[in-house]
């Protein structure tokens, strides 16, 4: 009887305090989480860059949709891709198409691309005593190539007459992970500087050895805030939030212009729209466009096996496409232009298999 | 009467099964079978890693080696990240192992004995530290300083030839091969302290006494007595601290820098084998996620053989101590 | 002559010997608190940092939608190292237990348990990113969308815990005095029978402080969950449905992502004190266990 109650001492705490936290959560969960029709989790990952427009309009949708829950795990826009395409997750963000191979390899049938928001990819940098800088394309691929060491070097005092400029080390922050940013940004060093430009483009590129990497746009941004003589490309709303200084650069048309929302608009205006909602605004031409202007697309499949979570894509998507683009000027991202816009809205009415065939390409143009 | 069988014992009737038999076929059984779960989960291991990772062993063949870890070219050779692995384990080993036999040394021969306990379970908290809230601290805290001092280091050397290629460029951000050996070798303090600790312990205190009867100081008597009997000993707890530290991921992911390549600039970025799977697999297809899941596969295999060359000096050790007196 | 030489030679030999041993005991002393420091600025640092956002609010609220700005706790991480710490540990101590019983008590020397043995020893070894990496391939994969969950991140730490419990459960059963189950085989009880009436109740202090130690382990892990259980922003509960969030994947993003921003970094410390309460609370219980283990056994 005593050695019984002996271990059986060790015994019941021990099985008390393993067991019931997993027991518990299942009856909790059992329990309390009520099934409502309507009721769905989304779960999606991938672009950073669209990553602080997914968080506010996320938060603002759950005021209005409580029982359906929206995580996004971000992770770069490759790791989108790639998890959407093993349908790991119900949707993804990513800054640049699949290329031609892989779009071969996504596994769930026919999906759409929902441009959400567009942005400006800033050109962030440190430099103490330097408030203001204009850089054009060939200057920033020289530097990103590693070509230009010193802040001081005679091509960016060219591009800046009259600013003194000293002579710190520059310090290129890139991406670590597969980045539409880094897409975007090199396709814009390409267009803009291809003599110059020699390291192609992609979401990611072979970057020289002795540079700087970050996680995510924000990894990237905190490099540049926490060392002197960095330089590195970062999405607008994270280098407001780090307070980061930006560089103003060289359009198509020749003027140096600031990363703006107004500029990124005036870009993605002129930019033509693909019939699977694809475009490419950089380089943009015009006056006032901003040359580095990102765009952004949310990939959705057409068929889901719970209908419950084509449902709550849809409203998700008609909400991004209502209210949702005036919390996109809330976090300093640029609205989609009018006829862009139709076209998305039009694209929703086809999740959820109300079209049919998976060879057939986007839908009729409005 | 003599000729009959004598009566079975009450309640065991011929041919029926003895009571308990069941249960206790039952439970060997079941313990077998919680054995062989260990069996198949490794082999299961084995098998899909080798098979998920196949595609980059035949793509590249033994480029697998060569240090041109490049995506965007379809270029997967791992030779920077196996450099990478071993510079990150072997500096962590190299800052870690005196101060380790330092502390097993002060707990078993200099520290009086009513202290010797709290010491014992201080290091061993050491131990309890989760790998990420290393990172974290190696990241937040111990960076930026370090990358000042690499660059003093660097700018003092600059003339020096060996060094100066050592030290050349130091990570602005202070994210290098270095800071990743130096939190490494932190958190492996504990386990080699406690492997030593238990080897100096087995000393047999007749010989300790006798060097001390001799008339040799304390530092003589560790020399003679200690470090002899336990050489095997401590050469196993460095090859286990060196396996941990090869397995390391989270701590080195946060503060080497990514950038795969061999290198003798150890102050300046790289990746290991751990790292780069973290940092890369979620967005990797194809190729390059064969080529991740190779790496594990490939730093798998090293820690395998690092551990069975450990277990075998161990099996010397014992076989040794249990001959002497 | 040489007699009058001798005493100087044999001092100042005398001499430099004591300066060798004063240096050495120096050198040994200063290797103790120079392990020290590190431990105490970073315990310092932890509870320091993590102080300004630790509190009520910061452990009983859910994630805020954007880990970049103030605002919300961890709950939802906390639940999930809970819930998902406490299935791994639901599957692997009671089958680590048993093997660690198959290999004392029936195994022995022979080959299947020599083999059982070093492959244990082999899994111990295992990199957690390489047991991450295997759970994602053949659990989370195929079962797509609802791969990601909290009970993907279990498996992987299971498999992480299995080889340990295995370990420690035999080395305890191997203290147990072979005389207490012959005293018992001799009474006429059973193999199994034994085990459970005499080997366990002597064992089980010392199986559960292992089991603990496992678990305070395992509960720091973060490589193995990063590929299988997705991440949440609201508290989940089930193990089973749905991706979830665990304390050090939390402060690994807060550190690696958003680690620019001050927010994040308080939010990284304020959950790494949380996680450190823990597994020192794991690891504390499990030494009072042993030690009242050790106590009871000297005095048998």
């Amino acid at each position: 009887m005593k050695r019984i109650t002996g271990y059986l001492r060790w015994l019941v705490p021990t099985a008390l305090i393993v067991g019931l936290v997993p027991l518990g959560g299942a009856i909790a969960s059992a329990v309390g989480a009520p099934a409502q029709g309507g009721s769905a989790t989304l779960n999606g990952s991938g672009s950073t860059f669209q990553q602080p427009y997914n968080e506010a309009v996320t938060g603002a949708f759950k005021q209005k949709n409580p029982n359906v829950t929206i995580n996004y795990s971000g992770g770069g826009s490759g790791k989108g891709r790639q998890d959407f395409s093993d349908q790991v997750v119900d949707f993804a963000g990513t800054d640049a198409p699949y290329s031609a191979a892989d779009a071969a390899n996504v596994k769930g049938g026919k999906y759409f691309y929902f441009p959400t928001v567009a942005g400006p990819i800033t050109v962030s940098y440190n430099l103490s005593g330097v408030k203001k800088l204009q850089l054009s394309a060939e200057t920033l691929a020289k530097i990103f190539q590693g070509d230009i060491k010193t802040w001081d070097d005679p091509a960016i005092k060219a591009d800046n007459p009259g600013v003194k400029l000293p002579s710190t080390a520059i310090t290129v922050a890139h991406r670590s992970d597969s980045s539409g940013t880094t897409q975007n940004f090199t396709g814009f060093l390409a267009a803009a500087a291809p003599t110059a430009w020699t390291l192609g483009t992609g979401s990611t590129v072979s970057w020289p050895a002795d540079q700087q990497a970050g996680q995510g746009n924000p990894g990237v941004g905190q490099i540049v805030k926490s060392t002197d003589g960095a330089i590195g490309y970062v999405d607008f709303s994270d280098a407001k939030a780090l307070k980061l200084k930006f560089a103003s650069v060289k359009n198509k048309a020749g003027k140096f212009v600031a990363p703006t929302v107004k500029a990124t608009t005036a870009a993605v205006e002129k930019a033509q729209v693909n019939a699977d909602l694809t475009y490419n605004p950089l380089n943009a031409a015009g006056a006032s466009a901003y040359p580095i202007a990102s765009p952004t697309w949310i990939l959705v499949y057409q068929n889901y096996s719970d209908a419950a979570k084509a449902t709550a894509l849809k409203n998700f998507l008609n909400y991004i496409y209502g209210n949702g683009q005036k919390v996109a000027s809330q976090v300093d991202y640029a609205p989609l232009p009018k006829n862009l816009l139709d076209k998305a809205k039009a694209q929703v009415k086809q999740v959820g298999g109300t079209s049919s065939g998976s060879t057939s390409s986007a839908p009729a143009s409005t | 009467m003599a000729t009959d069988a004598p009566a079975l014992p009450a309640g065991l009737t011929k041919g029926k099964r003895p009571p308990g038999l069941i249960a206790d076929r039952g439970f060997r059984i079941l313990a077998l079978a919680a054995g062989l779960m260990v069996l198949v989960i490794l082999a299961l291991i084995a098998i899909y890693t080798t098979r998920e990772a196949w595609p980059w062993f035949s793509a590249e063949r033994l480029g697998i080696f060569s240090d041109n870890w490049d995506p965007a070219h379809q270029h997967f050779g791992a030779g920077g990240l196996i450099y990478g692995t071993l510079l990150v384990a072997g500096v962590a080993v190299l800052l870690s192992l005196p101060i380790s036999v330092g502390i097993a040394l002060f707990v078993t021969d200099v520290a009086p004995e009513r202290i010797r306990r709290p010491i014992v379970y201080t290091v061993d908290l050491l131990a309890a530290i989760p790998s990420v809230v290393y990172g974290l601290w190696a990241l937040l805290v111990l960076a930026e300083p370090l990358a000042s001092l690499f660059q003093t280091i660097s700018d003092a050397t600059a003339s020096i030839p060996i060094l100066s290629t050592l030290f050349a460029n130091p990570s602005a951000s202070g994210k290098s091969f270095m800071t990743a050996g130096i939190i490494v070798a932190i958190m492996i303090t504990p386990i080699i302290t406690s492997i030593t600790r238990e080897v100096f312990a087995t000393v047999p205190s007749a010989q300790k006494e006798a060097a001390l009867a001799l008339g040799a100081t304390r530092w003589e008597m560790i020399r003679g007595a200690v470090f002899p009997h336990s050489r095997s000993g401590m050469v196993a707890g460095t090859m286990i601290g060196l396996g941990r530290a090869m397995g390391e991921t989270i701590a080195i992911a946060l503060v080497i820098g990514s950038s795969p390549r061999i290198t003798a600039n150890i102050f300046g970025p790289g990746d290991t084998l751990a790292s780069i799977i973290a940092n890369q697999f979620g967005e990797a297809s194809g190729t390059h996620r064969a080529a991740l899941i190779g790496c594990g596969v490939v730093l798998f295999a090293i820690t395998i053989l690092i551990s069975m060359a450990a277990r075998a000096v161990v099996a010397r050790t014992d076989r040794r101590s249990a001959g002497t007196v | 002559m040489s007699a009058s030489a001798m005493p100087l030679t044999q001092s100042t030999r005398k001499g430099r010997r004591e300066l060798k041993n004063a240096v050495a005991t120096a050198l040994i002393v200063a290797s103790f608190v120079v392990a020290l420091i590190p431990l105490t600025f970073i315990l310092v640092y932890v509870v320091r940092a993590g102080m300004t956002v630790f509190g009520l609010n910061f452990l009983t609220e859910d994630l805020p939608f954007s880990n970049r700005f103030e605002g919300g706790g961890i709950y939802p991480a906390i639940v999930g190292t809970l819930v998902i710490t406490g299935t791994a540990t639901a599957m692997a101590v009671p089958l680590g237990i048993l093997g660690g019983v198959y290999l004392n008590e029936y195994g022995g020397h022979g080959i299947f348990a020599r083999l059982v043995r070093f492959l244990a020893d082999v899994m111990t070894g295992v990199p957690s990113i390489v047991m991450g990496l295997f759970i994602y391939t053949i659990w989370v994969l195929p079962r797509k969308e609802s791969g990601l969950s909290g009970f993907a991140g279990a498996l992987a730490l299971g498999c992480l815990m299995l080889p340990i419990v295995i370990r420690t459960t035999e080395e305890i059963l191997k203290l147990v005095p072979d005389e207490l189950r012959e005293g018992s085989y001799a009474l006429g009880t059973r193999k199994a029978q034994t085990i459970r009436r005499v080997v366990f109740p002597s064992a089980a202090p010392g199986i559960v402080s292992g089991a603990l130690l496992g678990v305070a382990r395992v509960a720091g892990e973060t490589a193995p969950l990063l590929f299988t259980i997705g991440i949440v922003s609201a508290a989940n509960w089930n193990v089973f449905d749905g991706p979830n969030t665990a304390l050090p994947q939390q402060i690994y993003i807060n550190a690696s992502v958003f680690g620019g921003f001050d927010a994040a970094q308080n939010r990284a410390w304020g959950g790494a004190l949380a996680l450190i309460l823990i597994v020192f609370l794991f690891t504390l219980v499990a030494r009072v266990i042993s030690a009242v283990y050790a106590r009871r056994s000297a005095a048998v």
